[in-house]
């Protein structure tokens, strides 16, 4: 009985994360991109990294900390040399998943510019986020990122100046 | 029944062994007995491949470990960067 009930939290779990987790099958692209990235990373896999993250360095610890409770971290990134390689039929399957009643879109930005649409949208559960998606989509570049879990969005964004990454000044309005 | 019982009696009669029969099985004995050294090298060799095996099987766990480390570190250099990117585009457009 205890097993039973074991395997039935353990499918619950399972069906929970899944439904966190945003299905996209975008390998197609591919094909047609200059460069491309394809980063699936389980809560094992992340759980399994976070013993060789070191606590000493400044960068690693943080990451330790963040994926600490993650379940997930799913990641596609497409860098075409021409415009129109990919139409926004391909990001259909996403933001069908992304209109559901749990998430719910928190910035949106569309640069006249470069032509470049770049959305947030987060997922709540109890008035808590258990999961970030973010789409970034330009003439030559498609990038979606998909974190499962509770995030801190604010932890993720003060990575800026770390890692590599050009810290973005941001001036807080009063 | 007189043939059979002679025959048996021939079959199971005592026989001595040749005189060199003690020598030739005292000689192979020797021969053949793995030597105490032999016995302990067999034992040295398991354990060199278990020791060779885990080792192997640690280096590779530690291989597997630190190419996770560089993924989820790429990870967060993306989401992050893509973040701050959205950031900035935001700043920019309240000025």
């Amino acid at each position: 009985m205890t097993a039973l009930r074991a395997l039935g939290l353990a499918a619950a779990a399972a069906a929970l994360l899944s439904a966190q987790q945003l299905k996209f099958n975008l390998d197609y692209l591919a094909a047609k991109a200059s460069d491309s990235v394809d980063l699936s990373l389980n809560g094992a896999t992340l759980q399994f990294a976070a013993r060789f993250l070191s606590s000493k360095d400044a960068d690693e610890s943080k990451v330790k900390k963040m994926i600490a409770s993650l379940d997930g971290i799913y990641i596609r990134t497409f860098e075409f040399k021409d415009a129109g390689a990919w139409s926004p039929a391909d990001l259909e399957g996403v933001r069908q998943q992304l209109r559901g009643a749990e998430w719910s879109r928190i910035v949106g930005v569309k640069s006249g510019q470069e032509g470049e649409n770049a959305e947030i949208y987060v997922r709540t559960e109890n008035k808590k986020i258990n999961g970030v998606a973010i789409l970034v989509a330009g003439p030559k570049e498609l990038t979606i990122v998909n974190i499962v879990g509770p995030v801190d969005l604010d932890s993720l964004a003060s990575l800026g100046g770390h890692l590599g990454i050009p810290k973005v000044e941001i001036t807080k309005q009063k | 029944m007189d043939w059979l019982e002679q025959e048996l009696k021939n079959a199971l009669a005592r026989k001595d062994p040749p005189p060199d029969f003690a020598g030739r099985v005292l000689g192979g004995v020797g021969r053949r007995a793995p030597s105490p050294i032999w016995r302990h090298s067999r034992w040295l060799a398991a354990a060199a491949a278990v020791v060779v095996i885990m080792g192997g099987a640690a280096a590779y766990r530690q291989h597997q470990g630190i190419e996770a480390k560089e993924k989820v570190m790429l990870a967060f250099r993306i989401a992050a960067v893509k973040v701050n990117h959205i950031q900035a585009h935001i700043q920019e457009a309240a000025r």
